[in-house]
């Protein structure tokens, strides 16, 4: 892996070069992200359109934190599937917690009315 | 093999020279990740569903709620409708009565994602079993992490005082600031969500500071290094990391949009 230090072919406490390279890639990345986010907000007025791209570039973001970061690029199929699959069950309690709430709000406005 | 033995073994490597390396004893590491490592990310999963459904209700009030249809620069506070956000979080520590929309968040997010690269540099060290390095670097992630959860705090003291002029209420006060049940820049569940939504994450970083604190000392005491690796720092590294992405998420549905 790429993003491991190479600890091989080393004398007995010696201490392996640093190699961060990728990580300081990754954090202008991100940091790159968020300017474009914040131009986006100032320059476009509030619309749908605003919106979707703001959530898609978050979860640009997300992504590099997820696989860079928190390293699950670099692990085995089976463990980015077991952590990505339950993920779609979120659409499901968006669904779900958008039904049940509107349908709450509304008796619950409709009593006070 | 021994011929002794009274209790039936499952395999050979149960025995207690040799490590358990069997299929059903504890050997086999079907994703290559630690025991520990993985309850770490089924523990993350299960947090961000926790999260998600805060940020959905977030969503879902605001949309039962009447949107500002104003124009944007005539924006007045107005318990009759959603707040624009970059019209509440305007203020800047130092700096009274400037305009300056989400300045401040501006900065804590970059203090957060800062927060996240010296951890993993921490978390790098670690695989190089340097030391000193991880020593360093976890300072540093202190230092910034503790640095956010003070901005925090700044701005929940702010929230919570509310601005100079304060806003008329419905019965005729002005009303200044905001608590649980009354506040002067919208509806009472806008000031409730802030409440939970920063306040629950806030709670995460605290916890982060404490797990990373005790990293801190174990390094230093050379517990790490006695062990031969570094793998809680990993594990308490995609903690740090998790708090960070609720952020990421937060800072966008709560001050962008």
């Amino acid at each position: 892996m790429a993003s491991h230090a190479n600890t091989e072919h080393l004398a007995p406490g010696e201490i392996a070069k640093p190699n961060t390279g990728w990580i300081w890639k990754t954090f202008f990345v991100l940091v790159g992200i968020t300017a474009l986010e914040f131009a986006v907000t100032f320059i476009m007025d509030p619309s749908t359109l605003r919106n979707s791209i703001l959530i898609i570039l978050t979860i640009f973001k997300a992504f590099f934190i997820v696989a860079e970061f928190m390293h699950l690029k670099h692990e085995t199929k089976g463990l980015i599937w077991t952590i990505l699959i339950p993920m779609a069950l979120l659409i499901w309690l968006l669904v779900a917690l958008i039904t049940e709430g509107s349908y709450i709000g509304e008796a619950v406005y409709n009593i006070f009315k | 093999m021994s011929t002794t033995s009274t209790t039936q073994t499952l395999s050979p490597s149960t025995s207690h020279e040799e490590p358990r390396s069997g299929t059903w004893d504890g050997g086999n590491e079907p994703f290559k990740a630690s025991y520990g490592k993985l309850m770490m990310w089924f523990f993350l999963l299960s947090d961000a569903f926790t999260f998600a459904a805060f940020l959905t209700t977030y969503g879902l009030v605001r949309h039962r709620h009447l949107a500002y249809t104003g124009d944007h620069k005539d924006f007045v506070f107005s318990t009759a409708y959603w707040p624009i956000p970059d019209h509440v979080f305007n203020s800047f520590p130092g700096l009274h009565g400037m305009n300056l929309p989400l300045a401040f968040v501006a900065l804590m997010t970059m203090i957060l994602i800062f927060s996240s690269v010296t951890m993993v540099l921490a978390v790098e060290a670690g695989h190089r079993m340097d030391k000193a390095d991880v020593q360093k670097w976890l300072l540093w992630t202190l230092l910034f992490g503790a640095t956010f959860v003070s901005c925090q705090a700044w701005e929940w003291t702010h929230f919570i005082h509310g601005t100079d002029a304060g806003t008329k209420m419905l019965d005729g006060t002005t009303f200044f600031g905001a608590n649980l049940h009354m506040n002067q820049y919208g509806p009472v569940l806008f000031a409730d969500l802030f409440f939970f939504i920063t306040g629950f994450h806030g709670t995460h970083v605290f916890s982060g500071l404490c797990l990373l604190a005790y990293c801190f000392i174990a390094t230093t005491n050379g517990t790490f290094e006695k062990r031969g690796h570094y793998e809680m720092i990993e594990k308490v590294g995609l903690y740090w990391h998790f708090v960070d992405l609720v952020w990421v998420f937060v800072f966008t549905f709560f001050y962008l949009v």
